[in-house]
């Protein structure tokens, strides 16, 4: 899992039906993520209502599969139960609204540590929203 | 797996169901030489890690295989765990 913040929300035009009902947002991860793509942003499904300036936990691959199918099976209005989570084409799945990071000074300041992660977390602002074609 | 530092814990009262309250530390990932590579994961732990301690930290189903071995994990919403609190590395 990943820890990040959201930056905004995507509205599809079009959309694999599987994906019916998702409410999609993006997540600016804290620190640095190396996802598969270069992008400093991911799209990621919500499944707990977390809006934007939200930290969120990020759960990616098959949980976060599992958890779109949970909330999307529901939004399809599966008779038989959630669907096979592995038929859903989805890859990041929003699990937790954070209420708090306690961070332990003296170990993210270690060598071999995060020194960037020490620093508070900077709060969202318009500026830091993406804007259409940008990055944030 | 990869290895790295506790560097601090994450609390979210409103979470997926599968969560269920487990206690998640934010690790700082080392690379191969030790040094921190700036990447930063949640992972759940079941060992009662804590701040500044090393740990290895294992993804996918080795991270399901932490909190329940055996083939039927698989519904488990769990994709990093710590495996390992390290000792001494050489």
């Amino acid at each position: 899992m990943i820890l990040g913040r959201v930056v905004g929300r995507v509205w599809a035009a079009r959309q694999d039906a599987r994906l019916g009902g998702a409410k999609l947002l993006i997540v600016r991860p804290h620190g640095v993520y190396e996802p598969a793509l270069p992008t400093g942003h991911l799209v990621a499904v919500d499944d707990v209502d977390a809006g934007v300036g939200d930290d969120v936990i990020v759960a990616l691959g098959r949980p976060a599969r599992l958890a779109a199918a949970k909330s999307l099976g529901k939004s399809l209005g599966s008779s038989s139960g959630a669907p096979a989570s592995d038929d859903f084409p989805v890859d990041a799945a929003i699990l937790g609204v954070v209420d708090r990071v306690e961070l332990d000074a003296a170990a993210s300041a270690r060598p071999g540590a995060a020194p960037g992660i020490a620093r508070p977390l900077p709060a969202i602002t318009d500026g830091a929203r993406l804007a259409p074609g940008g990055r944030a | 797996m990869i290895r790295g530092t506790i560097i601090g814990t994450v609390w979210a009262t409103r979470q997926a169901a599968g969560l269920a309250g487990r206690k998640l530390v934010l690790v700082a990932a080392r690379d191969a030489e030790g040094r921190a590579s700036g990447r930063v994961v949640v992972a759940i732990d079941t060992l009662d890690a804590g701040a500044g301690d090393d740990v290895t930290v294992a993804f996918g189903s080795g991270a399901r295989n932490v909190l329940a071995p055996g083939p039927d994990n698989r519904a488990l919403l769990c994709d990093a765990a710590v495996a390992a609190i390290v000792e001494g590395a050489g």
